[in-house]
């Protein structure tokens, strides 16, 4: 595995920290009315995003889905502008004309949440082909659900990187469920990375609440694209806290699933290995702790004194014009 | 009642060695297909009752699905954990059921899981894994055949099969696991990705077994001193510079020089005591425990390992036998006609 320094792992607590802070408050701010429009949350995922983007620096690109605040976090959007972006305000990442399935922030490679299932691969090709023609070493990542897996953009997406050799790495995050319906029911492979042979690339599965496991895989799958090697479609098997919106009633989730999740919580998982092995002092990571509270704090008293987009922009940034040569 | 017991893993064929190395993804689809085969190879030698462990994919529900056989297919009564407890459980289930015979599909972490339990239940095991030293890539039609013929008793096992070595882990006198094939010492700090595919990280490997023609851990062994499975001692490695070298096949597409600082032939019923380190222990090539400085690790090699099925040592004797041919032959056919 790639050596991990102790400024690394203490980012990627932070990351997963941040996460969960995040969707903990948009769950009880939704809940109280704070919010308009669909959220969609994270928690219990976290492990997957950080662990990917711990090897990517602002240059590489993500494409990200409905349930996106993770992956904005761990390629480090900022949470002011997620946050003010969840409220619909002014500030917000996409000036509040997006919400929550829509944010995107280019400056950092965050190409955009999505609301279309399965909307990520064909846009992770495009930017993988830009990056091959430009010759820039770029890596993108496409991150995608067990539910997007079934959709006909994944597939084509995935011959597509597979033909041309393009520099994406597909990212399956099996949660188990497409919506409520469970994977045996809506995949031919409940393994996903399965498919991988057809598609001509190298598959894995990994645990996807260990970030570790996600950490060395992706480690490899991106090093492999920079190489111009072409793509990898890892698997990470993870599981969410809440339900597949807002408002879901999980009618599908036991309690015995429920006591599992617990066991396989990835911060916990992820706390007691760097404390085993003494990489990290605690009271760091207690520090994060506090700092994570108060940064999302901050996110939602900045998001809540944030003006709301004037009626006149409502058409600016809709369309793009393009200089003429 | 003549049964048969099996064990698919589903997981197996699908770790880090597809992307580090050259490994296939051995999809569960094919496991699907290979335990149909399975089953028609059992069922037409008379067998009577094959129980299937259960699994998260449903293997056995797939491989079943369609498929018209005199012999009754059953899953286990199980609760299913998907992961290593449910083929220790079902091993140990079949083994106290009193099967004729354990076929497993996975790798050399299957079998170990299952040789937990098993006893001295016969064990054929079918290669759906990537490193595999106790599973061969046989057709599952002709083990099926095998397998069957051992449970309905027109061969002997006692004749077709013997017991493996296996090598004991103890941690500071305290036994902790087994493995069938190597113990090794990695670098790594974690289970991380469980496959052990870094040369670089490896530190010290004891092997019961270093056969030609092997591939991962103990290809190294076999590349400097080959040990099979019936000879009554192992390999201690130290890997690092200072002495030869040994190029070997560690995983399938990944052929490497591995430096080694010491080679010792070990004798059963020994133990070699592993150098303190801060790492993780890996049991048949999947990191499994955290190892740090302070502690005694011991590892002892023994021949309590499960008992290993030759196929075709067992066809061999049906054939001499004329299991295949003649009057036993009618017998079997009769069965059908039943």
């Amino acid at each position: 595995m790639t050596e991990i320094t102790s400024e690394k792992l203490l980012w990627i607590y932070e990351r997963m920290r941040l996460i969960r802070e995040f969707e903990t408050r948009a769950a009880k701010l939704f809940a109280a009315g704070q919010l308009p429009g669909f959220v969609h949350l994270y928690a219990g995922e976290e492990a997957i995003a950080t662990g990917v983007c711990a090897h990517l620096t602002d240059r590489d690109f993500i494409t990200s889905t409905h349930r996106g605040h993770g992956h904005c976090i761990a390629k480090e959007v900022d949470v002011r502008s997620m946050m003010a972006e969840l409220y619909g305000k002014e500030p917000g990442a996409c000036k509040g004309k997006g919400g929550s399935m829509h944010i995107a922030d280019v400056s950092k490679g965050m190409l955009g949440a999505n609301g279309i299932v399965g909307g990520g691969g064909p846009l992770a090709c495009g930017s993988a082909l830009t990056a091959k023609v430009l010759g820039t070493q770029q890596v993108t990542v496409c991150f995608f659900g067990d539910g997007a897996a079934e959709q006909g953009t994944m597939h084509e997406a995935m011959n597509m990187a597979a033909i041309w050799k393009l520099p994406v790495v597909f990212v399956c995050e099996n949660n188990g469920f497409a919506e409520s319906t469970p994977v045996a029911y809506h995949a031919s492979v409940k393994d996903i990375a399965d498919r991988a042979t057809a598609y001509n690339m190298p598959g894995l599965t990994v645990d996807g609440t260990d970030i570790f496991a996600v950490y060395e895989a992706a480690g490899e799958a991106i090093v492999r694209a920079r190489r111009g090697e072409g793509p990898t479609l890892i698997e990470a098997k993870a599981f969410r806290y809440y339900g597949h919106f807002e408002g879901d009633p999980l009618t599908y989730y036991t309690d015995e699933m429920r006591k599992g999740f617990q066991a396989r919580d990835p911060i916990a998982r992820f706390r007691k290995q760097v404390l085993d092995r003494a990489l990290v002092p605690e009271a760091r990571l207690n520090e994060i702790d506090t700092r994570a509270v108060q940064a999302i704090d901050d996110a939602v008293a900045f998001a809540e004194s944030s003006p709301l987009p004037v009626p006149t922009d409502l058409l600016s940034d809709v369309y793009v014009t393009y200089a003429h040569a | 009642m003549s049964s048969v017991g099996i064990i698919a893993n589903p997981a197996s064929g699908k770790d880090i060695r597809r992307l580090v190395a050259r490994s296939s993804v051995f999809d569960n689809n094919e496991k699907v297909a290979i335990l149909r085969r399975l089953l028609i190879g059992l069922d037409a030698v008379g067998v009577e009752a094959a129980y299937i462990m259960p699994d998260y994919y449903g293997l056995g529900e797939r491989a079943a699905d369609g498929l018209t056989l005199n012999m009754a297919i059953s899953l286990l009564p199980m609760a299913v954990q998907a992961d290593e407890r449910d083929t220790v459980e079902a091993a140990g289930r079949l083994a106290d059921m009193g099967v004729g015979c354990l076929v497993t599909l996975g790798g050399d972490g299957t079998n170990r899981a299952a040789a937990k339990t098993c006893g001295q239940l016969p064990l054929l095991a079918i290669s759906t894994g990537t490193n595999n030293v106790v599973p061969a890539m046989i057709e599952a039609t002709v083990a099926g055949l095998a397998a069957g013929l051992l449970a309905t008793g027109a061969v002997d096992a006692e004749t077709v099969s013997q017991t493996s070595k296996r090598l004991e882990v103890f941690v500071d006198h305290e036994f902790m696991d087994i493995a069938l094939v190597d113990v090794a010492v990695s670098s790594d700090l974690f289970v991380a990705t469980r496959a052990v595919w870094d040369p670089s990280r490896i530190k010290e490997i004891v092997l019961s077994r270093a056969e030609p023609g092997s591939i991962g851990l103990s290809s190294i062994g076999s590349a400097i001193h080959p040990i099979a499975l019936h000879d009554d001692c192992g390999l201690h490695l130290l890997i690092g510079e200072g002495g030869t070298a040994a190029l070997a096949p560690v995983a399938p597409g990944l052929v490497v020089p591995i430096p080694l600082r010491g080679t010792r032939v070990i004798a059963l019923d020994t133990e070699v005591e592993l150098e303190p380190c801060v790492g993780m222990l890996a049991l048949d090539g999947e990191r499994c425990l955290a190892l740090y400085p302070e502690q005694r690790v011991a590892v002892r090699l023994t021949r309590h390992g499960p008992r290993i099925v030759d196929m075709r040592a067992c066809l061999a004797e049906a054939a001499r036998r004329g299991v295949f041919q003649g009057p036993m032959l009618a017998e079997v056919c009769d069965g059908y006609r039943d």
